[in-house]
């Protein structure tokens, strides 16, 4: 997939901004994550290709860092934070109700596979919780309400894009 | 090497400078500091913490320098306020340690304490139990009891196959990461690597095909627990059962130091073999690393396919008989024979050629031929072959290593590791082929030529080094023929070479690998000339760690040249019809085309462990004793001559070929048979002057190595490390006589003009020899019979990667896969030998024909 036409011109700017090819690893890794969702097999192949080195060692990479998700998840992974400031914020309720209207346990994936929830450790915008990360974008000062009426927005996105389809 | 003093425990020693801690204290000071993650190959990185010790420094006066002591006159010592890793300490003068003190003691109980927490203690089913550092470790340091909770063990999957050949347990892992560290830093494939961090830390490969290394086993030696066996030893003996028999790699020419793990084994009938084939530490030829071809490639000792009678050709059938009957036909024959040829197999001993050569004198008319008769030189070898006392190990930066013509790592493992690492030390690489190879990304200077026209790139280089002016003005003085030389390379080929020859001017010490890929067997012996003359003019002759290494295919080449076999007398008996043929343990017939030509011999006696092709044209054919169960000597390709020992028991009827051979020779006349492969040695001794001084005790001599891996205190991962069949010896070269004359002559190039597509033969490691084959572990490794071509003369073939085509060279057809190389030069089509069980062209030929198969599509039924 990183071959496709429309990546090339972001990983020469990635390529430009290192040394040597070795180092691009882990945003290339990020755009990877980008074009699949996630990073299986293929996509580890694509990058130790494009970095010259062989892909045991972009595995390797990958397993160490929490951000690089190494099994399928849905297309929303929305991190909930839940350390205590949140809490007092009544996050941990928030995370409770959401994961009970979503249908999922603890780290699931709904059966749309459009959604995949996990609480994490401190995101650093206590002030503004209950709070969560959306694929690496901050939703804030989050009820339920809101969150209800954003789940179904994107339900309904994706049931229009595959009746077109 | 200077020293420096250190203090161990109060005690004083000198040492030699910039050695690490752990090492100097085991071998001079016999004080074994445990380790887990260092070993004395690889660069420390202290992250197991189990050879904490208490560290300081002996206190000096600022002003003179002088040591300042304590009322009783000891050295008055500034102790650090913790414990430090010895493993990443280099000694320097006044280092002091402490490693018996009760703080000491308790750091090492703690971090045991804590290994164990995520480590299962399954050692009654692990095969490491009995030599294993972990386990010796725990019986010495281990808790009774923990204080960590029993539950919150670690545990992982156990029995994930690395690839076919290596298992991993991961519970059992300790993280030290020597395998990861061997594979990466030592040998360049980074195809294992940890994955997940924390307590969940776990080995991965997901190269393709899995733990794609020529060196996988290796791992399994390093580790210091049971985490990485091999699927060949697996749950197949216990350590303390074996015995370890020292033995020589049977396949390489680099002389590979071997140890075969014996036991008697219920499963082969009550009879001794081999469980398992380990390294034995060589510091001057294999330090303590093998290819797995050594490693996995033992199971033709033991193979039911084994000949175990003589056989005779009676009414076109070979049929069984007794030694005296065969001897009987076979003298009967000879006596009458007007001419004999005899060639000889890549791991005939030196004991097997000598007897060998003293039956076919009884012949006239007769020709001492080697097999595989790819490469010649082996005089050149004696002459200006690399010094005695040359070890890899010492080269250094801005020494020079030049390897021409041969793909290293396919043709010899060994020296490609050694000459990858002595890279790593900052040894300049220079690599002259056709072709891009595995070593070629490690190269100072890559230098390429045309296919076939190596001499001419060793003709540019000398030219150059001219043009630089760094031709070696001393050893002119007893160099022949020099301006002749100078004159012949006046006009190179190739012109920009200018930098790797200044390098090699400028290096104190230069080895050149030479091989034989893409050249005839006359190109051959000129490139071997050609890299002499190099050698020559630089200087680079008659010293450790400088000369020629000539890239053998085979364990005892060196040896056969020494005795006066070479491949010209191979291709001598191709090309006439004989009369009698002596085939001893080789397969020609079944291995290269111009063999055909032995089928119009009167009468063929063949030496063989198997039926081969060879077998099916032979009148006689004698069952001859693998390496395994005989002893003998193999000269490796650095001209050190090295003893292997009988290690299992005899198959069958089977001799060693030297007492077959002798046997032969005395009833046509000749002595009475020895008695020992050693006595033939005796005879050696006696009237080959470079083989004077081999005699077999002195090849067993075994000084201590530093470092001192193996032994009793399994450390570094077992007894079978330890080197007790000796070191060997190297034979002399005359170039290390000073008085000794050299003389250097021009040489042509040779270069033919091909017309079209060339087959260019190579070697690769993994091959369906007559030897190799029998290990059906190694299968999945062994590629199918393939061509490997260009992308645009495949385009221009209409062919593609994958396909299947038959090409015809020199009236042969073969059916073989295409893979496509785009590194390649266009005209060349590389076919490795001995991938199918047909005779391959051995030099590089015309290709007549490419062809793609059409598969017919399968009908299915409706």
């Amino acid at each position: 997939m990183l071959q496709d036409e429309k990546y090339q011109e972001q990983i020469q700017r990635i390529f430009a901004k290192y040394p040597d090819k070795r180092s691009a690893v882990m945003p290339l890794l990020y755009l990877a994550q980008e074009a699949y969702g996630w990073l299986p097999e293929e996509a580890l192949d694509e990058v130790a290709e494009l970095c010259d080195i062989d892909p045991t060692q972009v595995k390797s990479i990958a397993g160490f860092y929490t951000m690089y998700r190494e099994t399928p998840k849905g297309k929303y992974w929305l991190q909930v934070c839940t350390d205590l400031p949140c809490a007092l914020r009544g996050a941990d309720q928030f995370y409770e109700e959401l994961k009970a209207y979503l249908e999922v346990e603890e780290g699931g994936t709904t059966e749309d596979g459009l959604f995949t929830v996990e609480h994490v450790m401190c995101l650093a915008a206590c002030d503004r919780a209950p709070m969560l990360q959306c694929n690496f974008h901050y939703m804030e000062n989050l009820d339920m309400d809101k969150m209800r009426a954003w789940i179904e927005e994107r339900r309904a996105e994706a049931r229009e894009k595959e009746q077109k389809s | 090497m200077s020293e420096v003093t250190i203090y161990i425990d109060g005690q004083e020693y000198r040492v030699p400078a910039n050695t690490n801690l752990v090492d100097v204290a085991k071998f001079y000071a016999d004080n074994d500091i445990p380790v887990f993650c260092y070993h004395p190959k690889m660069a420390p990185v202290g992250m197991c913490r189990m050879c904490l010790v208490k560290m300081g420094s002996v206190e000096k006066n600022r002003e003179t320098g002088e040591v300042v002591t304590d009322e009783n006159g000891n050295p008055k010592i500034r102790w650090f306020p913790k414990l430090q890793t010895a493993c990443t300490q280099t000694v320097y003068d006044g280092l002091a340690i402490i490693t018996n003190s009760e703080e000491v003691q308790v750091a090492r109980d703690d971090i045991i304490e804590f290994i164990l927490t995520s480590h299962p203690l399954d050692c009654p089913i692990c095969d490491k139990g009995g030599e294993c550092p972990l386990q010796n470790l725990t019986m010495r340091h281990g808790p009774g009891q923990s204080v960590f909770y029993y539950e919150d063990k670690m545990h992982l999957d156990k029995h994930v196959p690395l690839g076919e050949l290596i298992y991993l347990d991961r519970e059992r892992c300790i993280q030290c990461a020597r395998c990861t560290r061997f594979c990466d830093e030592l040998v360049g494939d980074d195809v294992l690597a940890f994955h997940e961090r924390g307590r969940r830390l776990q080995i991965v490969t997901i190269s393709d095909p899995p733990f794609d290394t020529k060196f996988s086993g290796n791992t399994t030696d390093i580790c210091p627990v049971g985490a990485l066996t091999t699927a060949d030893f697996r749950f197949g003996a216990r350590p303390w059962e074996l015995k370890e028999v020292p033995s020589l790699d049977p396949y390489g020419p680099e002389g590979a130091n071997i140890s075969l793990s014996t036991r008697l084994d219920r499963d082969a009938g009550g009879r001794i073999v081999i469980k398992r084939v380990m390294p034995r530490q060589n510091e001057y030829v294999n330090e303590i690393w093998i290819s797995d071809k050594t490693r996995f490639g033992h199971h033709h000792t033991r193979s039911d396919e084994r000949l175990t009678k003589p056989l005779i050709r009676q009414n076109g059938q070979l049929a069984e008989a007794s030694w005296e009957e065969a001897y009987q036909v076979i003298t009967d024959r000879l006596r009458a024979a007007k001419s004999l040829g005899v060639i000889a197999g890549p791991n005939q001993s030196n004991e097997d050629l000598w007897e060998l050569k003293q039956l076919a004198s009884h012949v006239e008319n007769h020709h001492l031929g080697v097999f595989p008769a790819t490469m010649s030189g082996g005089d050149i070898v004696n002459t200006v072959g690399v010094g005695v006392g040359t070890n890899f190990l010492d080269l250094k930066k801005g020494d020079v290593i030049v390897v021409v013509a041969s793909d290293l790592e396919e043709e010899a493992p060994i020296w490609y590791l050694r000459t990858k690492v002595a890279r790593d030390r900052g040894v300049k690489l220079v690599l002259l082929n056709a072709r891009p190879t595995k070593l070629s990304k490690y190269a100072k200077y890559n230098l390429t030529y045309a296919y076939g026209d190596a001499v001419s790139a060793i003709n540019s280089l000398i030219s150059a080094v001219i043009g630089a002016g760094k031709i070696n003005d001393e050893i002119l003085s007893r160099v022949d023929g020099y301006d002749e030389l100078a004159k012949s390379v006046k006009k190179p080929a190739y012109t920009n070479f200018t930098e790797a020859a200044e390098a090699i001017g400028d290096a104190q010490n230069m080895i050149v690998l030479a091989g034989s890929e893409g050249l005839t067997l006359a190109q051959q012996r000129e490139l071997m000339q050609a890299c002499a003359n190099l050698l020559i003019v630089t200087g680079h002759v008659g010293r450790p760690n400088n000369g020629l290494i000539p890239v053998w295919h085979g364990a005892n080449i060196q040896g056969a040249y020494d005795l006066g076999f070479t491949a010209e007398a191979t291709e001598a008996i191709y090309q006439e019809s004989l009369d009698v043929v002596l085939v001893a343990g080789c397969n020609p017939v079944g291995e290269v085309v111009e063999a055909e030509a032995l089928q119009n011999a009167n009468f063929v006696v063949v030496t063989s462990l198997f039926e081969t092709e060879t077998t099916a044209i032979a009148d006689v054919v004698l069952p001859r004793q693998s390496f395994a169960e005989r002893d003998g000597t193999f000269t490796s390709g650095e001209r050190r001559v090295q003893r292997f020992y009988t290690a299992q028991g005899v198959i069958g009827e089977s001799l060693p070929d030297w007492r077959i051979f002798a046997e032969i020779h005395y009833r046509l006349g000749g002595p009475k048979p020895k008695l020992s492969a050693g006595a033939v040695m005796a005879e050696i001794n006696k009237a080959v002057p470079s083989y004077a001084e081999m005699r077999y005790k002195k090849l067993a001599e075994m000084p201590r190595q530093f470092p001192d891996v193996g032994g009793e205190d399994l450390y570094y991962g077992g007894t079978a490390y330890q080197n007790r069949g000796g070191i060997g010896q190297q034979t002399p070269t005359v170039a290390e006589d000073p008085e000794a004359r050299l003389s250097v002559r021009p040489v042509e190039a040779m270069t033919p003009k091909f017309d079209g597509l060339v087959v260019i033969p190579t070697t690769l490691l993994y091959d369906r020899g007559v030897l190799f084959r029998r290990s059906t572990l190694m299968h999945q490794r062994i590629p199918a019979p393939h061509i490997v071509i260009n992308p645009e003369d495949a385009e221009a073939q209409g062919i593609t990667d994958g396909d299947t085509v038959a090409i015809v060279v020199e009236g042969h057809r073969y059916e073989v896969q295409v893979k496509i190389d785009k590194t390649l030069p266009r005209g060349a089509v590389l076919m490795p030998r001995r991938l199918s069980n047909r005779p391959d062209p051995s030099v590089p030929t015309v290709l007549e024909s490419i062809e793609k198969i059409v598969q017919p599509v399968p009908v299915t039924e409706g």
